[in-house]
């Protein structure tokens, strides 16, 4: 094939059989001067927008399939030498550069599940994308086929999860071979090889005589000083893909069923990752690799760059545009991250697996505070909801109805089979999985749904009052149905209000509330919070019925309940008076500064404060949460404050009365007692600052305040300076 | 040896704001755009923008050259009609200057002249310039966008709204949550 200049061009793709190449270069040419700078081919499917996806063909930058430094495919690698097998014919080296490949797919792992694609990460190996290659070789086919097996397990778990598609990049596998032919006989392989790498060790560390002969088949590599270091460290590797497999799989197990046996394999995890770490030194000196401080970076234990690995090789699987480079996670990075994994796994054992809506949400709530990954999330998600069920075991309308406090005289059936409750069953579920999501998109999710919470309400309330009207001509049945409606009506109130107070909240964690934006949400906050607090505290009110408690000691009355009603529901209302009146405190102390201060100012040439608010609680007001609720309210309420009144009304103090005697009720929890504490924290250093501003003057010049979230993380500080 | 006269500071009326004129403008935003910000958009991209919405993208000079440029398109989303900033670049000299803020102002003032609701952009969590700027603008951050970017870094979603003419407020205002502003509030 010759090019226009008459050179004969390389034919890098044979022509076929029916196929025949044809350089159109002079055809583009002539047409490229047909036009002019600025004009564009307008067809009737291609306009500006649609251009703007276009490929351009040979920028490096555009075009994946661009001719670039590298090896073109994997056979082109693995005839260059870039994935042998052996990795030697030195069995020293062998091993040493076997656990460099295990490490840096290890890392890999790590990378992947921190948000990159699995082609540019695990699947950059070229050892596990030609698994067949490695089965002369043990200990590296094991490895491979028990890493690829695990992949594929979680792959399946997030899929089944559905979470939502701002994170199914995590599960895009095109083109990639997740699944072969024995895979499932990966962990008897594994299994096989650990109990020869095991006897091994035995074997070496029985040795009266460490002098050995080098040439012992059963021995892992030639020196035998340094058999037994190599066997441990090979060992811990092995060891901790095992139990990482089984404890995926075990968690799998419907209806929890596996959690216990999860539980164990993830310690055991965690045992083993300490091993690993202690592998490094060892590997390190033996290696001969680089000692620079670059170490720590690197992505094996060792410091050695790994064999097999070439980030580029899948480029052209992905879209047309070739992918970003990315960073590995380093090896100690990797570590980090799989101990963050493991524990929060380990978080979810330690639920309780009991009925009490209340208890799941606090948990959930909990769980999410260190920021999970996906992996640990999705796992949550199908423990708690399978086949429609909770733990695929509960309906629903069972979750519910302990929830409530059912009218006298109300049959399972007519409950389970009443419309509202199917509903609010659906809405239940879908709360529980949204509250598995990332942060960001849960704050989302949450804003949105409680325009469903909302209509449902409303339904509920017609349906109660339409029924309240014509009493007198009701049937028995009827007059319960309205009873129910009306505690249903309280119930999903109350839990619509809850859900509200979780979306303003989560505003703090995600940074969404800039400082000038403080009063105003805190006043929504403290809103939101006295309404939460009122349908609390009617639910709680309903008297439980008789017919229900016989034959119930009241201890398992109480366990029984939890939350939902007892001692456990008055500390809750507590905790929630305190919310209050911090929320208040706090809105009162920055409209104050406001005022007095001029501090917080918002002076934008294109919008005011008002604006600002119709966006930040665009989502609470479309849902009438509350009703009647408006920027003109939050301005009658706060334009007048002056430091002094707030002092007067002593918000903290209150609170301080309300902490001390909730440090009883909540004795064996730590999760509440520090928060306890955390609210201690606040209220004193706020009650401090107030008198401070107080004394001082608020428009003092010399005084510098601002707000930090030192203790608590949705309710700041006020810190007081004089310069 | 003296620095060379060009690289004095420049004086903000030294800096000379233009509308998009056409097709000679369009390698200078290429140019910065490219050089400053790491996506690699084609050249249909920057058509898209500036061919639409030519009143939308702005560029600042400073004796003859170049240094900063803002592009935005406009347009109808579920049923709100908003503007949003795709570009933004000023090149690290001549930062700090409030040249950035003054080529958002300007398109910003013709989204609003052209009937606009809102405006909204992506900015990265880790931009605090970027937020600043906005934030003194009058955006809030709507939302936070999760790993957002190739290098996992998650974006804001920021938003500005415009007021909306609105008949004045009634005096009568409804029951039920004023009792919050009468008993608990009353500091007047």
């Amino acid at each position: 094939m010759e090019d226009r200049g008459g050179n004969d061009v390389p034919a890098s793709i044979p022509s076929g059989e029916q196929m025949v190449w044809a350089d159109v270069s002079p055809l583009i040419a002539a047409a490229c001067n047909d036009l002019h700078d600025g004009e564009l081919i307008h067809g009737e499917n291609f306009n500006l927008f649609a251009a703007m996806s276009a490929l351009e063909i040979m920028d490096p930058k555009m075009d994946s399939g661009m001719e670039r430094n590298g090896f073109h495919s994997i056979e082109e690698a693995i005839e260059n030498g870039a994935a042998p097998i052996p990795l030697s014919l030195d069995r020293t080296v062998d091993v040493q550069r076997c656990i460099d490949v295990m490490d840096r797919l290890f890392s890999c792992e790590a990378t992947w599940h921190r948000g990159h694609s699995l082609a540019q990460t695990v699947f950059s190996c070229i050892y596990l994308l030609r698994i067949e290659r490695t089965s002369t070789h043990p200990l590296l086919h094991s490895y491979c086929r028990i890493m690829r097996s695990t992949c594929d397990v979680v792959i399946t778990a997030v899929s089944d999860a559905r979470t939502h598609e701002e994170e199914d990049f995590f599960t895009t596998a095109y083109g990639l071979p997740l699944k072969g032919d024995g895979d499932e006989k990966c962990l008897s392989l594994l299994n096989s090889v650990e109990e020869t790498v095991s006897r091994q060790l035995r074997a070496c560390k029985a040795q009266a005589s460490r002098k050995k002969l080098c040439d012992d088949i059963g021995s892992l590599q030639t020196n035998p000083d340094l058999e037994e270091g190599y066997c441990r460290a090979v060992l811990c590797r092995l060891r901790f893909r095992k139990h990482f497999y089984h404890a995926l799989v075990c968690m799998r197990k419907p209806q929890g069923r596996g959690l216990e046996l999860a539980k164990k394999h993830v310690m055991s995890c965690l045992s083993e990752l300490g091993s690993m770490s202690k592998s490094v030194e060892f590997l390190r000196s033996n290696a001969g690799g680089p000692s620079d401080g670059e170490i720590e970076c690197r992505t094996t234990a060792s410091g050695k760059q790994p064999f097999g690995f070439d980030a580029n090789i899948n480029s052209r699987l992905s879209a047309p545009t070739p992918p970003r480079a990315i960073q590995i996670l380093s090896w100690k990075q990797a570590i980090e991250f799989f101990e963050k994994l493991l524990n929060d796994l380990d978080a979810i054992f330690s639920l309780p697996l009991d009925l009490s809506l209340e208890d799941i949400l606090q948990s959930l709530v909990q769980f999410q505070k260190s920021q999970p990954d996906l992996v640990a999330r999705a796992h949550l998600q199908l423990l708690l909801v399978q086949d429609g069920k909770l733990y695929g075991k509960y309906p629903f309308h069972v979750v519910i109805s302990r929830a409530l406090v059912l009218p006298e005289g109300t049959s399972d059936q007519a409950f389970q089979e009443n419309e509202f409750v199917v509903q609010l069953g659906q809405l239940t579920i879908n709360l529980i999985k949204i509250l598995c999501t990332n942060n960001a998109w849960q704050r989302r999710k949450l804003g949105k749904i409680l325009q469903d919470w909302g209509v449902i309400s409303i339904q509920l309330e017609l349906a109660f009052r339409r029924e309240f009207d014509e009493m007198l001509k009701f049937s028995a049945d009827e007059i319960l149905l309205t009873r129910l409606s009306k505690r249903l009506l309280v119930w999903a109130e109350e839990k619509t209000y809850w859900i509200a107070s979780r979306f303003l909240l989560l505003g703090f964690q995600l940074e969404l509330y800039s400082p000038k934006e403080y009063c105003m949400v805190y006043w929504y906050m403290y809103v939101i919070f006295v309404n939460l607090l009122e349908k609390m505290q009617m639910r709680i009110s309903y008297p439980v019925d008789d017919s229900r408690r016989k034959g119930k000691k009241k201890r398992d009355l109480a366990k029984d309940v939890g939350l939902e009603s007892g001692v456990g529901a008055s500390s809750s209302c507590m905790l929630v008076q305190c919310y209050v009146y911090i929320s208040e405190g706090l809105t009162m102390m920055l409209a104050a500064l406001h005022n007095e201060r001029q501090i917080f100012q918002i002076s934008s040439p294109f919008n005011s404060e008002h604006e600002r608010f119709i966006q930040h609680f665009e989502l609470l007001q479309r849902a009438n949460v509350p009703p009647h609720i408006s920027y003109h309210l939050f301005m009658k309420s706060t334009t007048h404050v002056q430091i002094s009144n707030v002092v007067k009304h002593n918000y903290f103090r209150e609170v301080q009365r309300i902490l001390a005697s909730l440090r009883g009720s909540f004795s064996g929890d730590s999760n509440k007692l520090l928060e306890l504490h955390q609210l201690e924290q606040v209220v004193e250093h706020n009650r401090i600052a107030l008198s401070v501003i107080d004394k001082v003057g608020a428009s003092d010049p010399s005084l510098e305040i601002r707000f930090e979230f030192q203790h608590h993380p949705f309710f700041p500080v006020a810190v007081v300076k004089r310069s | 040896m003296e620095a060379p006269a060009g690289d004095q500071e420049p004086e903000p009326s030294e800096i000379e704001y233009l509308s998009y004129g056409g097709e000679h403008h369009l390698p200078l935003i290429m140019s910065l755009v490219d050089e400053e910000l790491s996506e690699p958009y084609s050249i249909f991209t920057y058509r898209y923008f500036v061919y639409l919405w030519p009143n939308l993208t702005y560029l600042a000079f400073h004796r003859g050259k170049c240094v900063g440029t803002v592009v935005c398109k406009m347009g109808e989303h579920r049923s709100t009609f908003r503007g949003y900033i795709a570009m933004l670049v000023v090149i690290k000299p001549y930062r700090g200057k409030g040249i950035a803020t003054e080529l958002v102002t300007r398109a910003i003032r013709v989204i609003m002249e052209s009937g606009c609701e809102e405006v909204t952009l992506e900015a990265e969590v880790t931009n605090k310039g970027a937020l600043a700027l906005y934030g003194r603008l009058g955006f809030i951050r709507a939302k936070r966008l999760f790993r957002y970017y190739l290098n996992g870094v998650d974006a804001f979603r920021l938003k500005l709204l415009f007021p909306r003419l609105e008949a004045p407020f009634p005096v009568n205002q409804s029951e039920t949550n004023d009792h919050l502003a009468e008993s608990h509030f009353a500091y007047c």
